[in-house]
């Protein structure tokens, strides 16, 4: 076990946004271990760098520098196709806004995230309609986002996030647009089929209520990590520079 | 297929959108093949009204150029008509008049040089005369002026003879009655005045003289009596009543068609419309172009009545635009004979051995021949006007512009169309990129949608296009071309100088408007469409392929 890498390694992982003249520190050397099958909440108030923190972590963006390794890959050093095919098969998203293709039904959104695998017609219907049926919308499955509610069209967005069968699903202030019953509805949701598939949930929220459930709670302040409540053993760094 | 069925969902989805680049493109595209169309069938239209010029197999057409402006060959040239050579008044009649036109006319033999030229494959003569016909009735011209008959009576008294007159009369008489007996007895009674001249007295001769010897012994009072008697003068006035005429004048042109050939000419047998063309022989039979025809009612079997020489109408024909085209066209022999131009001709017309060499045989001709005018089939073309070449020209200046214009804005539409689509799209495609699409997937989604749009706008362009055309064909809008015949150098020609003779003469052909389309505009208009749809789409999916997606997830719809 302890020859296998960490799940996440951060070492002083730095993201800027050049803005003009003045240069924005969206994640300031950020140093972070973190292990498969946790339930880990990023807190922080809004701008604090935990979506750009979610990002790095997802793949969809290169630290400025630092390093971020995932599985003990160097993010930073993979091209455009490879970490594509990572966002493909390790990692889901999930978005505040629920991001989900507005032209296309819910069963058709599943489809897409599972469409570049290139497998066949039927079993790409199968597979999402299955991963339909684990957010309870089977039912559901023919309609459009904007005939669904809030809560439903999360629910879409897990059932896609979940069903590429990834290590790690991203979740962007998931009840952020939800009233507290559906985003409680979705969070339980999340949080269970997470376990039940092995999957590590990191979520980034400024929700206290949410960030309580999680074993392992990060908080960030101007792009720093300020707190890590977290009981990883091999995490003893706190983030503050 | 996913990604077809997201492209389908994508494209039915977002009606309004796809609708306004779809109608864009088929705009766009149905218009370009319309102007095409046009362009096409007036050009077609045109080749139709030029076409007889073409295949008269002649390149170029050569004419001699008249001497001096007025003078020269067109000094009598004026056509006066001696009403009292016509006929006996109130009798029909017809003549035609002929002249040369501007074509000063030259010896057939003359032509023979051209053909020496290098570079002339062969040629082929002709004489086209402006024709003056004439007809009606002789009128009554006659005015007659009856002088003489007047009878004069004068009546006077003669002067009563006096005592020693009487007396010297009857000695007279009574001497005369003696000198008669002895020359009865003498001489031959018949021979009686003259023989006392030979043998009488000098004093005999006044009495030989006179009308009788009685009158000798008269006296003078009596012998001579003389009276002036004056007519009395008066101006006879009467009114001569111009004669009322029905004559109508009226003119055309006549071809001397040289019958021995048919491939080249004035004219040949495929512009013969219906009948045939003139016999090999050259006898007394006509062509008559379709308009002259229907004018002046003249059917094939129709006899055309020149000066008395009957012309059996054997044949219509369409007769070309510009330089020689005429009205009636007769072998050339009879019309030489007709005008009185034997052996001459006035139009040498010209085939060059090829395409390339003609400009260099029309510098050849003009040089040796300096007097020649020298006409080349594209000049003759240039020359035709009126509708058609109007529309024509508008259709291939103003029609390409304007299909530029349209598709150029149908292309900048629809990428318009797609780069707002992506712009709205941006946190979709970031999704998409956060699900794992590769750049490459993306692009593609996104090309795929302008592509398809390309396809269906170009069969909707195709489909309009078609009808548009279609409507145009059944509509048909005719167009004239019309060609000033003969002469080159017409402007400098002084108009007064001649009267009725038709000389700047003008051809119109009228051509019914099509817009055929041809399959190569359909695949070009099909092309140009999802030239438009790949453009519009590359120009998205670049836009869309340059997002990171972390930037493209961080965009607030």
């Amino acid at each position: 076990m302890t020859s296998t890498p960490a799940l996440y390694e951060l070492r002083g992982a730095t993201r800027f946004f050049q803005l003009g003249d003045s240069t924005i520190k969206a994640v300031d050397g950020v140093d972070l271990s973190l292990d498969a099958e946790e339930f880990v909440a990023i807190e922080g108030p809004s701008g604090s760098g935990k979506t750009t923190l979610l990002q790095l972590l997802g793949a969809l963006d290169r630290p400025s520098s630092g390093k971020v390794f995932f599985e003990g890959r160097d993010l930073g050093t993979l091209g455009d196709s490879e970490l594509a095919e990572l966002r493909l098969r390790s990692f889901g998203f999930i978005f505040q806004q629920f991001n989900l293709l507005s032209t296309l039904t819910a069963l058709q959104n599943v489809e897409a995230g599972l469409a570049p695998f290139g497998i066949a017609s039927a079993e790409l219907r199968e597979r999402s309609l299955a991963a339909l049926s684990e957010v309870g919308l089977r039912e559901r499955a023919f309609h459009l986002p904007g005939q669904l509610s809030g809560g439903e069209q999360q629910r879409v967005a897990i059932a896609r996030a979940l069903s590429g069968e990834p290590r790690v699903v991203l979740a962007d202030e998931p009840t952020g647009n939800l009233d507290s019953k559906s985003g409680a509805d979705v969070i339980a949701l999340l949080t269970n089929l997470a376990s039940k598939h092995g999957i590590t949930i990191i979520v980034a929220t400024h929700d206290a209520g949410l960030a309580a459930q999680a074993p392992r709670r990060l908080a960030m302040h101007d792009g720093c990590l300020v707190a890590d409540g977290g009981k990883s053993a091999r995490s003893n760094k706190r983030g503050s520079r | 297929m996913f990604y077809l069925s997201y492209l389908r969902s994508e494209l039915l989805r977002r009606k309004g959108r796809t609708i306004l680049t779809l109608l864009g493109l088929a705009l766009g595209i149905a218009l370009v093949i319309v102007i095409t169309a046009l362009s096409h069938g007036l050009d077609r239209a045109q080749k139709t009204a030029l076409n007889p010029l073409s295949s008269i197999g002649t390149d170029l057409t050569v004419t001699v150029k008249p001497e001096g402006v007025g003078g020269g060959a067109f000094a009598n040239r004026t056509v006066s008509t001696d009403l009292s050579k016509l006929g006996k008044a109130g009798q029909h009649f017809s003549y035609d008049i002929f002249s040369s036109g501007s074509q000063t006319t030259f010896a057939q033999s003359q032509a023979k040089s051209v053909s020496s030229i290098p570079g002339v494959a062969k040629i082929a003569t002709g004489l086209t005369l402006t024709a003056t016909h004439q007809e009606g009735k002789v009128p009554k011209i006659t005015a007659l002026f009856k002088t003489g008959g007047q009878q004069l009576r004068v009546s006077g008294q003669v002067k009563p003879l006096s005592a020693a007159s009487l007396a010297k009369m009857a000695k007279c008489m009574a001497k005369l009655e003696k000198s008669r007996a002895p020359t009865t007895t003498t001489t031959n009674a018949t021979h009686g005045g003259l023989q006392p001249s030979q043998n009488g007295s000098p004093t005999a001769s006044p009495i030989a003289k006179g009308s009788g010897p009685i009158q000798a012994c008269m006296p003078a009072g009596v012998r001579r009596f003389s009276k002036t008697i004056t007519v009395p003068r008066q101006t006879l006035k009467k009114q001569v009543r111009t004669p009322q005429t029905n004559i109508k004048t009226s003119s055309y042109t006549i071809g001397g068609v040289d019958t021995s050939r048919t491939d080249m000419g004035l004219i040949t047998p495929a512009q013969v419309t219906s009948g045939r063309f003139l016999a090999k022989k050259g006898g007394r039979e006509a062509l008559v172009a379709g308009a002259y025809a229907s004018s002046h009612k003249l059917k094939l079997g129709s006899t055309l009545a020149l000066n008395r020489t009957k012309f059996k109408v054997v044949g219509i024909v369409q007769a070309p635009l510009g330089g020689q085209s005429a009205d009636v066209y007769v072998p050339l022999q009879q019309l030489q004979t007709l005008s009185g131009q034997k052996s001459q001709i006035n139009v040498v017309l010209v085939r060059a051995t090829k395409g390339a060499a003609v400009g260099a045989v029309q510098k050849e001709i003009e040089k040796t021949f300096p007097s020649a005018q020298v006409a080349s089939s594209k000049q003759v073309a240039d020359q035709v006007s009126g509708s058609l070449v109007d529309a024509s020209n508008l259709a291939k200046s103003l029609g390409l512009a304007l299909s530029i214009i349209v598709i150029a804005m149908a292309f900048m539409m629809a990428a318009l169309l797609t780069l707002s689509s992506v712009a709205k799209r941006v946190r979709e495609i970031g999704t998409l990129r956060a699900l794992g699409w590769t750049r490459r997937l993306v692009i593609r989604q996104i090309a795929g949608e302008s592509l398809l749009q390309g396809v269906a706008g170009g069969v909707i362009g195709v489909a309009i296009g078609i009808a548009a055309a279609a409507a145009i064909d059944a509509f048909g809008p005719t167009l004239t071309a019309s060609s000033t015949a003969a002469g080159s150098d017409q402007a400098v020609l002084p108009g007064a100088f001649v009267m009725g003779q038709g000389l700047a003469r003008t051809t119109t052909s009228q051509v019914a408007l099509r817009a055929p389309v041809a399959g190569s505009i359909i695949l070009i208009g099909f092309a140009l469409a999802l030239l438009g749809g790949l453009l519009a789409g590359a120009v998205g999916a670049l836009r869309a392929a340059r997002l990171r997606p972390a930037d493209a997830l961080r965009q607030v719809e």
